[in-house]
């Protein structure tokens, strides 16, 4: 069979390892080593010994085998320095046509410039309605929360809730009554220790109360963690702090919005409810 | 080779003629560096990631819905979990092995990601994007792009607490797009945050569309090294732009990268052994609405993170019709410039210095001024972002108020980069001048001014064995 001389190795040096009983014996051990670690990880995994063990075992066996090899090789082949021509790019190609066939003369033109439009506008008239279904139309979702004139705020187990049930100086997480979890609808109930001053609405505190929305308005984090120290809401996500006691608006880090306020009331059987739904736009930025 | 081995080759021999073409590639010599096996190293993750990752998927369910957990870890004995947090506690604490491989896949993403980043590094520094291997550069960010969402949604799809936090963020950047954000993310998310679709979803991009993407792009990016042949630092007295010094695919590159796959698959386990990565057990299901302390997503998003955190206050509606937002800017406009200035470079590097034709061997980015500067101005500016994502640790820590530690990463993120871009700059040019040297603007050129280094600085180039100059 002819041989592309092309794919000869230009040999630059070679040398040959000594032969070495050591070698061998390092090649036996290893590879018997290995295959005495598969075994243990193949005892060990099926009849739920530790992790340690037969993680260990896997993890030794793989390294043993490694060295097994790289000591076979480096003793049953010489070691080989080659050089390899680049290959340079032909230049007598370069002003070839890539195809031998030609299209017809210039009066059809057109055709090229109309197949390719029509091409584009179908492309796009298959693609995206597909896109377009693989979500409903956003239309009012993000303006409107579940919070309704009259519903209930309730605690995570769902238990109407009291101002006296808050402590001076206490915080609750609050969801809307039947709406448990949802996460945009999420409220921070909190007793301030001191009246709350403009720019909170006052006439939706009650007793000291006050009820922010728990959506951060920067990424949308769970505005979870409330500082004493300095009375202030704090996001972990990105640090946005934001001051309850002056309608929750923004004092730090990277939110732009207060958080909204829910206009708070109380039902006949002096439970907390919502007046309305919040009046300004819940979580982060969209559109 | 053994005679069973020989059989097979003949008889597939006889038939689709392989032996000129194998002995070809069997003969291809490859250069030696340690940094040369940075993409080796990748290459290899992603095969233990998806070895690993076919066992997982056998038992991961992508669903929120509530389930009731009856496996032996105690804690959660009984509880109504999302099925996908419960698919993994099962995986984790009742199936034999899972908490093993689980533990190595995780362990090989974080190496995967981490080559990649230092693979991208090397060909920059070195310049081995230049001409001819643009393409090939350009498909290398894609693949980190890919990695970093591959890696991303992986990270979500136990549903712990930090990963519904996480998915509520990305949502959130996908609203903050102006104009179409929330069409987009209800596109993506199938509706509003938290929908039943969002974990399917994650699941089918993590398990097929990306890696499919990955797998075909890694096939693309080796195809094109094979074409275009290795880039290698220079060897004294071998003509680097016509020849390529190394050894052989077989046998030494063959055992090398054999011994490689074996060891960091052994490290990769004995890892999986020791650190418990991401017990979700200890984070929580997500329930929404909660979220702890130290909220950090994976240390690859954490330069988005914490350009986030520093971002100053910033929301401003135009005409009434768009919204530009804090996290548009800081979550989606700043990494694109990242990466858009990382894939525009080999081009600015080429037109500052009037380079001309193909290059093949690797300079000290200190030889090349504008990359120098370019390289440590970019780097550091996403290093200190990724600093910054810690600011709530560094704050617990140190004992500094964490408005005081958020200042002093805006004011370094934005003072600094640039500072220490332009003194290596101006180090570099100052280094090129007292050599009297200037940027070489071919690579001939270049080597007929190294050549006449040595000579100056009389030392006798090395004779090869054989003079390059007179191979064919």
């Amino acid at each position: 069979m002819k041989q592309d001389p092309k794919a000869e190795l230009r040999v630059i040096s070679r040398t040959e390892p000594p032969a070495s009983k050591l070698n061998d014996s390092i090649v036996v051990l290893t590879a018997g080593g290995a295959v005495l670690c598969a075994l243990v990880f193949a005892v060990a995994l099926p009849l739920g010994g530790p992790l340690p063990l037969y993680g260990g075992a896997l993890s030794l066996g793989l390294l043993l085998f490694g060295v097994a090899i790289r000591r076979y090789f480096t003793d049953r082949f010489p070691d080989i320095e080659a050089i390899e021509l680049r290959e340079i790019p032909d230049p007598d190609h370069a002003d070839e046509p890539l195809s031998d066939v030609e299209a017809l003369g210039p009066r059809r033109s057109f055709l090229k410039r109309a197949l390719i439009a029509s091409g584009a506008l179908f492309g796009i008239g298959i693609a995206a309605p597909p896109i377009a279904s693989l979500g409903p139309a956003p239309g009012g979702t993000l303006l409107r929360t579940a919070w309704r004139p009259g519903v209930r705020l309730v605690t995570n187990e769902g238990l109407p809730v009291q101002p006296d049930d808050l402590a001076m100086g206490g915080i609750a997480s609050i969801w809307p009554q039947d709406a448990i979890g949802q996460e945009r609808s999420s409220v921070l109930l909190l007793r301030l220790t001191t009246p709350p001053v403009a720019p909170t609405n006052l006439d939706w505190v009650v007793d000291n109360v006050v009820a922010y929305s728990k959506v951060c308005t920067h990424a949308g984090c769970p505005v979870a963690l409330y500082r004493e120290q300095d009375n202030a809401l704090f996001c972990p996500c990105h640090q946005s702090t934001f001051d309850p006691s002056r309608g929750a608006v923004p004092t730090f880090g990277p939110a732009a919005r207060a958080l909204p306020q829910l206009p708070l009331g109380l039902d006949d059987q002096g439970y907390l409810v919502a007046l309305d739904d919040f009046q300004a736009q819940v979580g982060p930025a969209f559109d | 080779m053994t005679p069973l081995f020989s059989l097979l080759f003949d008889t597939l021999d006889a038939r689709l003629k392989l032996r000129g073409p194998s002995r070809k590639v069997a003969n291809k010599v490859f250069p030696h560096n340690w940094s040369f096996l940075l993409g080796e190293v990748a290459l290899f993750s992603l095969v233990v990631l998806v070895a690993t990752g076919i066992f997982l998927t056998m038992f991961y369910r992508p669903s929120t819905e509530a389930t009731v957990y009856n496996g032996s870890y105690e804690l959660y004995q009984g509880a109504q979990l999302p099925a996908a947090f419960e698919s993994i506690l099962r995986l984790s604490h009742d199936v034999p092995g899972g908490l093993l491989f689980r533990r190595i896949h995780r362990g090989a993403s974080h190496l995967f990601i981490a080559a990649s980043v230092l693979h991208m590094l090397r060909i920059l520094l070195t310049g081995a994007f230049r001409r001819p291997r643009e393409v090939n550069y350009h498909l290398g960010i894609g693949l980190i792009t890919f990695a970093f969402v591959a890696g991303f949604t992986g990270y979500s799809l136990p549903y712990d607490s930090l990963a519904g936090t996480g998915i509520r963020i990305a949502y959130s950047e996908l609203l903050s797009l102006p104009l179409i954000g929330d069409r987009v993310a209800f596109w993506i998310f199938g509706g509003d945050f938290p929908t039943g679709d969002v974990i399917p979803r994650f699941f089918v991009f993590h398990v097929l569309v990306v890696p499919g993407l990955i797998i075909a792009m890694v096939s693309l990016h080796l195809a094109l090294v094979a074409r275009q042949r290795h880039t290698q630092f220079p060897v004294r007295g071998v003509d680097g732009h016509k020849f390529i010094l190394g050894k052989p695919l077989w046998p030494a590159q063959f055992a090398e990268s054999a011994t490689l796959v074996l060891w960091m698959a052994g490290l990769l386990t004995a890892a999986a052994v020791f650190i418990p990565w991401s017990d979700v057990a200890l984070l929580g299901p997500y329930v929404p609405g909660e979220v702890g302390n130290n909220a950090q997503p994976d240390w690859f998003m954490f330069w988005i993170d914490g350009a986030l955190r520093i971002f100053p206050p910033l929301e401003f509606s135009v005409f009434g019709l768009l919204t530009v937002s804090g996290p548009f800017v800081a979550g989606i406009l700043l990494p694109g410039f990242v990466f858009t200035a990382l894939a525009a470079y080999p081009f600015a590097e080429r037109r500052r210095y009037g380079l001309r034709g193909d290059w093949h061997v690797l300079t000290n980015p200190l030889e090349i001024p504008l990359r120098a500067g370019f390289m440590l101005g970019i780097w550091s500016f996403v290093l200190l972002l990724s600093a910054a994502a810690t600011s709530d640790i560094l704050s617990r820590l140190t004992g500094v108020s964490i408005e005081n530690v958020l200042w002093f990463f805006r004011i370094t993120c934005v003072l600094l980069p640039p500072l220490l871009g332009l003194a290596i700059n101006r180090y570099a040019k100052r280094r090129l001048a007292r050599h009297s040297r200037t940027v070489a603007r071919s690579e001939q050129e270049a080597q007929v001014a190294a050549a006449s280094t040595e000579v100056a600085a009389g030392s006798k180039p090395k004779q090869p064995a054989q003079a390059p100059g007179s191979a064919p």
